[in-house]
C-alpha cells in the first residue's frame, strides 16, 4: 500500500470510529478479501459466509479499539478472521481436529488479493452477465436451468457466459497492467 | 462476435470444470485456457445478496448499495410470488429440500446467537423458496406447494427416503400431469408432478415455474375475489368447478408468477401460509389489500434488508409479505 492509500485508509477508519455508518466504506472495500481469506481455510461457501458475517460483526463492534499503527486494515480483519476460523474448528473439532494455520504469507496475500479482485469485478459486470456468472458458477447450475430461470434461450445464456468471461479477462489484464 | 463453436466448446469445458474434471481436455485448449482459469476461480464467487444483506444487517439504514439488485428485480425471471415458510427446525428442513428435491441453498442468515435461521433462500428447480425458523412465541406457518420436476417417480422415492409421508402415489392425471402428493414432518404438503402432455414445456405446465404456492380455502371463490381486488390477480384459465359448484382449481397470475387455489376438502385442507409478494408500490398495494378485506399485520415499513415491506392477512389467514425492493 502506498503512502497516499495509507492515509486515505486511515481517514476512512477514523471516520468510521466516529460515525459507525461510515463503516460501510470499509465493508465495501474489504468484503471480498475477508470472504476469500476465510474460504481458503474452510472450503465451504456456506460456512465461509457465516464466518465472514461474524468477522465483520466483530470488526464493527471493536472498531473503536482499533489503533492505527501503519499496518493495513485488512491485516486486522485477517486476525479477527483467523480467530473466528479457529473457534469454528474448535466447535466442530470432531469433524476436523486441527485448525489450519492462521498466519498469512506474502504468497497467500497475493492469491487472496487476486481472487478478491476477480469477485469485485463480477460485481461490476452488467446485470445480465452477473446473474449468469452467479447462477452458473456460484450455484453450479446448468445452462438449461439458468435459461429457464432467466427466461432466455440456452444460446443467449451461453453468449452471456462467454461475454462475461471475456470482460473479466480484459479487466483483470487492465488491473494488473 | 465469437464463432458459435468456440462458445459451445467453452461451455462444454465449463461443464467439465463444474463437474470437477478441470484437469481434463479443457485446459489444453489454448484458445480457452485463460477463460477457463477464471471460470474455475468463479466457482467460489460470493452470493451478491449475501453481501448486501450482511451490510444491511451490520448497518441498518444503509440503503444506497441495495439499489444494485433493484435494477434486476423486476426483470423476467425475478419471481414476484415466493412461498415463505416459517418452521420449527429450518436447518433440517433445508437438508430435506436438498435430499428430496435436489434443492440448492442460495443464502442462509442466522439470527442473533447463531442458533435459529432468520432467513434462508433456496432454489427448488428453477424457483426461489424462502423460509426461516419460527421466532419465539410465533406459530410455524407451513404451506402447500405444487412442484414440477423431471421424473416424478424417482423424486417421490427420494422424498420418502428423506422422511416424507405419502398422501398419494404417482398417478397419471387427466390434465396431463403425472402427479404424487406427500407431507413432510414440518407440516408442508407437496404436490409433485411432471407435466407429460406437452413435451415442449416438460416438466412444467405452460406458464408455471417449478414451484407454485397452492392455497386451499373454504370458500375458494371468495379467496379468488380477494386476490383479484387486492393484488390485481388475473385468472390464467377458466377455473374448474366441482359438482358441488365450488372452485376445484384455479390458476391466477400476479406479476410474473402464478398461484393456484382450490376449495378445501377431504385431506386437502387449508394450510394458511406465508407468501412473499413483490410489487412496484408496497404502500398502494397494502391499502388496496385492506380495502379488499385484508387485515393489517404490519403497515408499510422500510426494512433493514433493503425492502419497503408490509404484511397483510387475507380473510383466510394467509399472510402476504408485500415488498418493493429499494
Amino acid at each position: 500500500m502506498n503512502r497516499r492509500n495509507e492515509s486515505d485508509e486511515r481517514l476512512r477508519i477514523e471516520a468510521a470510529q466516529k460515525d459507525p455508518s461510515r463503516f460501510a466504506e470499509l465493508y465495501e472495500e474489504h468484503f471480498e478479501r475477508v470472504y476469500v481469506f476465510v474460504l481458503r481455510r474452510v472450503s465451504d461457501r456456506h460456512v465461509a459466509q457465516d464466518l465472514t458475517a461474524d468477522v465483520f460483526h466483530q470488526a464493527l463492534a471493536n472498531l473503536k479499539r482499533f489503533e492505527w499503527r501503519g499496518a493495513p486494515f485488512a491485516a486486522w480483519l485477517y486476525r479477527i478472521a483467523a480467530n473466528e476460523i479457529a473457534d469454528h474448528f474448535h466447535r466442530t473439532s470432531r469433524e476436523r481436529p486441527a485448525a489450519p494455520p492462521s498466519d498469512v504469507s506474502n504468497g497467500e496475500m497475493a492469491a487472496v488479493e487476486q481472487r478478491a479482485l476477480l469477485f469485485r469485478l463480477v460485481d461490476r459486470l452488467p446485470a445480465d452477465q452477473r446473474r449468469v456468472v452467479v447462477m452458473r458458477f456460484g450455484e453450479g447450475r446448468s445452462i438449461r436451468e439458468v435459461a429457464q430461470q432467466l427466461e432466455r434461450s440456452e444460446g443467449a445464456v451461453k453468449q452471456l457466459q462467454w461475454r462475461a468471461l471475456q470482460t473479466l479477462r480484459a479487466e483483470l489484464g487492465q488491473e494488473h497492467g | 462476435m465469437a464463432e458459435p463453436n468456440v462458445i459451445e466448446r467453452l461451455d462444454a469445458a465449463i461443464d467439465a470444470i463444474l463437474a470437477g474434471r478441470q484437469e481434463g481436455l479443457a485446459l489444453r485448449d489454448p484458445e480457452l485456457a485463460a477463460l477457463l482459469v477464471i471460470a474455475a476461480d468463479l466457482r467460489d464467487v460470493p452470493d451478491p445478496q449475501f453481501k448486501q444483506r450482511l451490510k444491511a444487517d451490520l448497518l441498518p439504514g444503509t440503503k444506497e448499495e441495495m439499489m444494485s439488485t433493484t435494477e434486476s428485480r423486476l426483470e423476467p425471471g425475478f419471481q414476484t410470488i415466493r412461498a415463505y415458510l416459517v418452521l420449527d427446525g429450518a436447518s433440517d428442513f433445508i437438508q430435506f429440500l436438498k435430499d428430496a428435491f435436489g434443492a440448492i441453498e442460495n443464502a442462509r442468515f442466522k439470527g442473533p446467537g447463531g442458533g435459529k435461521i432468520m432467513h434462508a433462500e433456496m432454489m427448488v428447480g428453477n424457483s426461489k423458496l424462502e423460509l426461516g425458523d419460527a421466532p419465539a412465541r410465533v406459530s410455524p406457518r407451513p404451506g402447500a406447494l405444487h412442484l414440477y420436476l423431471d421424473d416424478i417417480d424417482a423424486v417421490y422415492q427420494r422424498a420418502l427416503r428423506a422422511g416424507a409421508t405419502s398422501l398419494m402415489g404417482p398417478t397419471d392425471q387427466f390434465y396431463g400431469d403425472r402427479e404424487a402428493a406427500l407431507r413432510d414432518r414440518w407440516g408442508n404438503s407437496w404436490y409433485i408432478a411432471t407435466h407429460l402432455a406437452d413435451p415442449s414445456t416438460k416438466p412444467f405446465r405452460k406458464g408455471f415455474r417449478s414451484l407454485t404456492p397452492y392455497l386451499h380455502a373454504r370458500g375458494a371463490d371468495r379467496l379468488m375475489r380477494f386476490l383479484k381486488e387486492a393484488f390485481g390477480a388475473q385468472a390464467v384459465e377458466e377455473p374448474t368447478v366441482s359438482a358441488q359448484g365450488t372452485i376445484a382449481h384455479a390458476v391466477l397470475q400476479i406479476g410474473d408468477s402464478v398461484i393456484e387455489l382450490g376449495e378445501a376438502h377431504g385431506q386437502w385442507q387449508a394450510i394458511p401460509m406465508g407468501i412473499h409478494l413483490f410489487v412496484d408500490d408496497t404502500d398502494a398495494v397494502y391499502e388496496r389489500a385492506l380495502r379488499a378485506g385484508g387485515k393489517s399485520v404490519r403497515p408499510p415499513t422500510d426494512m433493514p434488508y433493503g425492502e419497503r415491506g408490509a404484511t397483510v392477512a387475507d380473510p383466510f389467514d394467509n399472510q402476504w409479505f408485500i415488498g418493493t425492493p429499494r
